[in-house]
Parts: structure tokens; C-alpha cells; sequence
């Protein structure tokens, strides 16, 4: 591959094998490339594979054999702390914590760059407060800045978990199912911030992502995950055939 | 079905064999004791409240080796607690500390105490130390439970930011377990309210030491009175911890 090639895949995955018991394999020699700055859906019905696949992206597994890299750099490499700033992930619950704060939560991107002195009598330094604002404000939830997690509801906690990724500042966001609950028109709205976001902060979005109606309307670049193989598009026997995947409306 | 049957009647073969070894079944004796039943509670009634002055002073002082023995536990059990969770450390580090745990809790809280007397002499001191040293032991145990059942989501995407061990400990374990930490340490102090009332009996301070005078001297009246304000102490405590659940407890109506 040319290095201007390079230069323009934000991911790239080589061979890549994962069983969570022997043989019993998950990803089957999985190689992608992701473009930079770019939303890109991987799409396939539930159980196929999608979840295990992110995780292995975000370095939170390790695959069997094959790499990942990211921005050039080997995922596999790297300690986590170095990892935050290349890869931010937004599982599909979200993973925020419900007795504290949206702001409380929003910070917690910045715990990557912050020491343990203040930080942990929950004292942030004031730049990142400014920027946790400037996060939930993007994403339209600034008023509710000081309300519990656990009161939101769901459009609003899936802000609350983006925005605290946009404060980590990682270069791809890998998010797994996470708007799958919501209504269409909210998951849209969404999708539409998110796509915002990409350009404005010049992140490469990563989702995953079993609505076909969602993906049509918010992908720029999608890839198709089934039986543990990535292809390139949607499903090639159409997306009507594909088991588990839910029509456009 | 067949084999439901068989283990529950299995079950009540058992029950009633080891019923009739510890003497459910002398109905002679059984009669004697409701007698004496009788006979103990007539000698209770009506309580000797002219005992009040020595018997709240000796309350006030259980209660005071109950709170500050509760206390003293609860924040020695939290870094043993996450030194116990797998999530965290190795399973060197963690099996240690689970280890350290257990070992604690073996011991009865009565026994604590004695052993405390030896150590530190008589008084309320001893009492305190052997209830601070108990409650170290259940708290670790359930508090290093209750941090590795946290969501595995929370941890991965938190533990994605580049968050330390500590960060976790303090922005997700703390926080996600704080309905569970709160109810656990409201128990333990009610359990060593009614725990410490009788480590006088070994000299560790506290309303036992008044008990066991009113037992050995027979004054059951007097016994009585001791017993009443056991009751509303732990009646208040009931109380309180509801009134803290309710006030600081999780709940999504709130």
C-alpha cells in the first residue's frame, strides 16, 4: 500500500482470529481498513461477531493471532494510558456511572491526562471543566450537566457517553450498538451530532450497528461483519436475507 | 419428581434425626423449660428503672465502642477490599488479602475482644479494637464481592480513558457500589450494637459488665431495664438506617 494511502486509513486490521474457547472461532481472519476522519458502520445481525470485533479494536482483548493498528501504530503495543489517546470506546450500555453526575461522568475522559492528587477529592482542573461543557454542550445536553446519570433518560445518557469520549480527544471512537435502543428519529439526531463531531474534532467514528434504516441514513462508509468475516458493503445477498437484521421502516 | 421426592425426603430424615439428638423431642424437659419460663419473666416484671443512671451510663458507652468501632472497621476494610478485587491485582495480591480477610472474620467478635484485653488491658478501648477488628473482616469480604459484580461496560470504558487503578476505585467502584457500602455499614452497626453489649462479660467495657453483675446477683428486674434500653437502642438505629437509606440510597424515582 502506498504511503498517501496510508495517510488516509485511520484503522487497519490483518488477519485477525478470536475464540473466546478453543476452536470455537469468533472472527475468522478478519482484515479491514477504516478511513480517517470518516463515520464508518460495520453492520451484521446479532451474535455475529460484532462486539468481540470492537473490543479486539480497542485493545480491551487481545486477538489470537493478527494485529491492529492504529494511525500507524500497533494497538497491541500499547499501554493503556498511551491507548486513550488513540481510541476512545462507548460500549453498548454506554458504561457510565449511574450515581454520579453527567458532568462527573464527562470528566472521567480526562482521567487519562489527570494526576490522582486533586482528582481523586474529585477536584478537575478548570480547563477540563471548560471543556467537559464545551463536550456536553455539543451535544445539546449542557443543561443537565448536574444531574445524576441514573435520572436521564436514554437519548440523553447515549450524549452523555459521547461526550465524555470527545473530551478523551482519542483519534477513533469505536462505539458498539449504542444508539440501537433508541427511537429512529432520536438515533438519528444522534447519528447527526456524532457526524458533527467527526468533522468538527476530526475523529474517525467506528460503529456498530444491526438497523438497516439507521445505517442507510447516517453511514459514509460501511462494512458487513457475518460469520466472522468482513465484507466490504452491505450483506451481498441483500440485506433482506440477512437473518436477524431488522428491515428499514 | 421422582428425584425432588427423594432429596426432600431425604432432607426430613436428617431434620428429625438431628432434631431428636439435641433434644427437641423430651417433651418433659421441653414442659419444664416453658415453666421456667414463666417463672424467670414474672421475676423480670415490672423493670427496676431506679437502675437507669448506672445502665445509661454503660449504654452510652456500648454505643459509643459500637460507632467507633464500626467506623474504624469500615475504613480498614475498604483498602483490604480492593486489594481483594480480581479486577484489580493478581491473583497473588488478591487471594492475600482475601486471605487476610478470612482469617479475621474466623475469629468471633468475643474473642476479639479478649484478645484485645490482653493487649490493651480492661475498658471500652479493647471493646472498640475487637469490634473494629470483626467488622474489617465481614466488610472486606463483601466489599471486595460487591466491587468485582460492577459492570464489566463501566470498567471497560472508564479503564479506556486511560483511568488508573485508583481512578477506578474512586470514580467507579465507590460510586457504582455506594446503595450496596451504605447498607452493609448500617447492618454492621446494628450488628455490633447488639455484639457489644455483651463484650463486658469479658471485661471489654460496655453494658455487659452491668448485665453479668444483675445475672450473678439474680436481680432480674434490674436485668430487665438493661434489656428494655438494649431494645431501644436498636429500635433507634432501625430508624436511623432507614431514614439514611432513604435519604442517600439510589433510587431511580428520587
Amino acid at each position: 500500500m502506498t504511503q498517501e494511502a496510508d495517510q488516509n486509513i485511520a484503522l487497519r486490521t490483518d488477519g485477525l482470529w478470536f475464540a473466546y474457547r478453543e476452536q470455537d472461532w469468533v472472527l475468522k481472519d478478519v482484515s479491514l481498513s477504516i478511513p480517517l476522519g470518516k463515520v464508518t458502520i460495520i453492520m451484521g445481525p446479532s451474535g455475529t461477531g460484532k462486539t468481540t470485533l470492537l473490543k479486539v479494536l480497542a485493545g480491551i482483548l487481545r486477538p489470537l493471532r493478527g494485529r491492529v493498528e492504529v494511525l500507524n501504530q500497533t494497538v497491541e503495543k500499547q499501554a493503556q494510558r498511551s491507548l486513550s489517546t488513540l481510541i476512545g470506546y462507548i460500549p453498548q450500555q454506554l458504561g457510565l456511572v449511574r450515581n454520579l453526575t453527567a458532568m462527573e461522568n464527562v470528566l472521567m475522559g480526562a482521567l487519562g491526562r489527570c494526576g490522582h492528587g486533586k482528582v481523586l477529592l474529585g477536584v478537575f482542573p478548570r480547563r477540563e471543566i471548560e471543556h467537559a461543557k464545551a463536550a456536553l454542550d455539543l451535544m445539546g445536553i449542557g443543561h443537565k450537566s448536574d444531574e445524576k446519570v441514573i435520572h436521564l433518560s436514554g437519548g440523553e445518557r447515549q450524549r452523555v457517553a459521547i461526550a465524555r469520549t470527545l473530551l478523551q480527544r482519542p483519534r477513533v471512537v469505536l462505539a458498539d450498538e449504542f444508539v440501537s435502543d433508541l427511537d429512529m428519529a432520536l438515533a438519528l439526531e444522534i447519528l447527526g451530532r456524532i457526524r458533527r463531531a467527526a468533522q468538527q474534532e476530526q475523529i474517525t467514528f467506528v460503529l456498530s450497528m444491526h438497523r438497516v434504516g439507521l445505517v442507510r441514513e447516517s453511514a459514509e462508509h460501511v462494512l458487513t461483519l457475518s460469520h466472522g468475516k468482513v465484507i466490504p458493503g452491505f450483506p451481498a445477498q441483500g440485506v433482506q436475507g440477512a437473518p436477524g437484521v431488522e428491515l428499514p421502516q | 419428581m421422582k428425584t425432588n421426592l427423594l432429596v426432600t425426603a431425604s432432607v426430613a430424615l436428617l431434620l428429625g434425626v438431628v432434631l431428636s439428638q439435641l433434644g427437641f423431642f423430651d417433651g418433659a424437659r421441653l414442659m419444664r423449660g416453658l415453666r421456667n419460663l414463666g417463672i424467670l419473666t414474672s421475676d423480670m416484671v415490672p423493670p427496676d428503672i431506679g437502675v437507669l443512671p448506672v445502665t445509661g451510663k454503660a449504654l452510652w458507652e456500648t454505643v459509643q465502642m459500637s460507632f467507633a468501632g464500626t467506623l474504624l472497621g469500615f475504613l480498614a476494610s475498604l483498602p483490604l477490599s480492593v486489594l481483594g478485587t480480581r479486577h484489580l491485582f493478581s491473583p497473588i495480591v488478591s487471594g492475600a488479602a482475601r486471605f487476610v480477610a478470612a482469617a479475621i472474620r474466623t475469629i468471633p467478635v468475643l474473642l476479639w475482644a479478649i484478645i484485645f484485653v490482653i493487649l490493651v488491658g480492661l475498658g471500652p478501648l479493647a471493646g472498640t479494637l475487637g469490634i473494629a477488628a470483626y467488622t474489617v473482616g465481614y466488610l472486606a469480604k463483601i466489599y471486595a464481592d460487591l466491587f468485582e459484580g460492577t459492570d464489566p461496560e463501566i470498567l471497560e470504558a472508564v479503564g479506556s480513558t486511560g483511568a488508573s487503578k485508583l481512578h477506578l476505585v474512586r470514580f467507579v467502584f465507590l460510586p457504582e457500589g455506594a446503595n450496596a457500602i451504605l447498607t452493609q455499614v448500617l447492618f454492621m452497626l446494628e450488628y455490633n450494637i447488639r455484639a457489644s453489649s455483651i463484650l463486658g462479660f469479658v471485661g471489654a467495657g460496655g453494658l455487659g459488665f452491668v448485665m453479668q453483675v444483675y445475672l450473678q446477683t439474680l436481680e432480674y428486674r434490674r436485668l430487665a431495664t438493661v434489656l428494655l434500653l438494649i431494645l431501644v437502642v436498636v429500635l433507634t438505629m432501625d430508624g436511623l438506617s432507614a431514614w439514611l437509606r432513604k435519604r442517600f440510597l439510589l433510587t431511580a424515582q428520587s
